[in-house]
């Protein structure tokens, strides 16, 4: 059975403009499932629909057994799905080590699991422990993606929702997020993946979705994307 | 929990060390130290709502107001003891003010100011017309909470009151809900994806910087004894924003600060009339463009320069954690 099923959404934000029209779409458990197309595919709004933001206006969001389509985004986190919006999801005025018990005490009330799961963070990352007590605003680029990495991490979802986590990053800073996906992947995370990088959203994805308008246009294992990549990529920048 | 009893024992011993001014001065000066402690709540109150969670209300002096009135309308038509009577005012605000957060929930930034500005002024318009009730203009009677207009017990009742109020506000913003409040003021939408339920909180500070604000407010009616809508006007929560821009907005002692330092100096400079308001409006604008940390942000900025010449004297001066 799915982890999660998408079925015939339509959703948009503002009424009489549909940005997504009777999307239907399955993401399998262990799996990292990518979303490709072009801009205004309606992309991002997938992803925020999922995760509560908009409240679809047909069809229905089913995660685990459980309709998603009518709750708000805490609840929907609580459930076991974390997303990961485009650029740094941390808070600029919290210390690092505020901004991971954030992560943490949502799930946890008891302070000593919190402790513990500080410390895993702390131990995946050990440049996060140097700079605990440093505001979040005074780290780089690069150790503020990790930040945001580790924030997630420390929640450990079943369904990681990911929005374009390469864009606005350094080639090899991007390797180390793509490297974090596919371990989380390793380590039984479930992963539903937007990206622009087409390319590389192939050669991570066990299984792609093409949209546009709203819709999906192609869909099939990596393998059958793969073989067209260079046709896809046109038509993907033409919009065509 | 022995670091709360520790906690407590600090506050009893700020609380002796401020007790022996009465003493020392005329009735005056303790009138007008009893009333920046009232500014004192109102200020940490406001803070709460507008320097942790981000939420600019300007309706905080409206709730002051209600817990007064409310108060005093039921000690004289139902004829309810006194604490009773601040009780109800104080359930009343909260309510209110629980209702203001939840119409507001979708309102940010200037929307959120002129919003909560109309509630104030509509809930100060109902006060003033429906004079039958409340006497309106003409101004309505309390009776005094200690049967006596001599400002030393009402001082001793106010400090109590700010400590107080200062002690929940630290207890508060320490906490696990103070990093949320900070998270929501950060990135509404982030905090949500944090799994936080943004609503909730915020409807919750909505309601319990109502409650600051009723308290002080309710307690003071019973302090000067005449209740008329003037204190609703806008210039009231005018000074609450002076005091906690020029204290030091985002800073935890700010507000105290802040308070004190405008009461004090508004009493100071009483023969200038209404051009205080013109001074102190310069003063915010020095501050918002120069000093963006207030008083509070001075003097932190002071005790590191003498850090850097002294380490001793510096660690004496900058304790662990005095900024948020």
């Amino acid at each position: 059975m799915a982890l999660l099923e998408v079925d015939g959404i339509v959703a948009g934000y503002v009424t009489g403009i549909d940005i997504l029209n009777g999307l239907r779409l399955r993401v399998e458990p262990g799996t990292i499932t990518g979303i490709i197309g072009p801009n205004g595919a309606g992309k991002s709004t997938l992803l925020k629909t999922i995760f509560g933001f908009l409240h679809p206006r047909q069809g229905s969001i089913v995660f685990d057994g459980r309709a998603l389509q009518r709750l708000s985004p805490h609840t929907i986190k609580r459930l076991g799905i974390s997303y990961a919006p485009q650029g740094t999801n941390i808070f600029p005025h919290l210390t690092v080590q505020e901004n991971l018990q954030l992560g943490a005490w949502v799930f946890r009330r008891r302070r000593p699991q919190v402790t513990e799961c500080l410390e895993r963070a702390y131990s995946a990352f050990p440049r996060l422990r140097e700079k605990r007590r440093w505001r979040a605003t005074a780290l780089s680029g690069g150790e503020a993606k990790m930040l945001s990495v580790a924030k997630e991490h420390i929640t450990h979802p079943s369904l990681l929702l990911v929005d374009e986590p390469s864009a606005g990053l350094a080639p090899r800073v991007a390797q180390q997020v793509y490297a974090q996906l596919l371990q989380a992947r390793a380590q039984g995370v479930t992963i539903l993946l937007v990206d622009q990088n087409i390319s590389k959203a192939v050669e991570i994805s066990d299984y792609l979705y093409m949209l546009e308008m709203g819709q999906v246009r192609h869909e099939g294992p990596r393998q059958a994307f793969t073989d067209h990549l260079r046709t896809l990529i046109r038509d993907a920048l033409l919009g065509v | 929990m022995p670091s709360f009893l520790r906690r407590l024992g600090w506050w009893l011993l700020v609380y002796i060390g401020l007790a022996w001014l009465p003493w020392v001065l005329s009735g005056y000066h303790t009138h007008v130290l009893t009333t920046s402690f009232y500014y004192v709540i109102l200020a940490i109150g406001w803070h709460l709502l507008a320097g942790y969670t981000g939420q600019f209300s300007l309706a905080h002096h409206t709730f002051a107001g209600v817990g007064a009135y409310t108060s005093a309308l039921l000690v004289q038509y139902a004829g309810v003891p006194l604490l009773i009577g601040i009780g109800a005012g104080v359930l009343c605000a909260a309510g209110l003010g629980y209702g203001l957060g939840t119409l507001c929930l979708r309102i940010r930034a200037i929307y959120l100011a002129l919003a909560t500005w109309a509630f104030a002024e509509s809930i100060r318009l109902l006060i003033t017309v429906e004079y039958q009730i409340t006497r309106g203009d003409l101004g309505l009677r309390t009776p005094l909470f200690f049967r006596t207009p001599r400002p030393t017990p009402y001082y001793y009742l106010f400090l109590g009151l700010a400590l107080v109020a200062i002690w929940v506000a630290w207890e508060l913003v320490h906490s696990r809900i103070g990093t949320y409040l900070r998270a929501i003021r950060d990135d509404e939408e982030a905090a949500a994806t944090m799994g936080i339920d943004t609503f909730k909180w915020k409807r919750f500070t909505f309601a319990v910087s109502a409650i600051f604000a009723a308290v002080a407010g309710g307690f003071q009616g019973h302090y000067v004894g005449l209740l008329s809508p003037t204190p609703m006007k806008f210039n009231e929560m005018a000074m609450i924003v002076i005091m906690v821009i020029v204290g030091g907005l985002r800073t935890f002692p700010g507000p105290i600060v802040g308070a004190i330092f405008i009461e004090l100096l508004s009493e100071f400079l009483r023969a200038w009339g209404e051009l205080r308001m013109v001074l102190f409006a310069l003063l915010v604008m020095v501050v918002a463009r120069g000093y963006p940390g207030g008083l509070v942000g001075l003097c932190q900025a002071a005790a590191q320069r003498l850090a850097g010449w002294s380490p001793a004297l510096g660690l004496l001066l900058t304790p662990r954690r005095l900024e948020e």
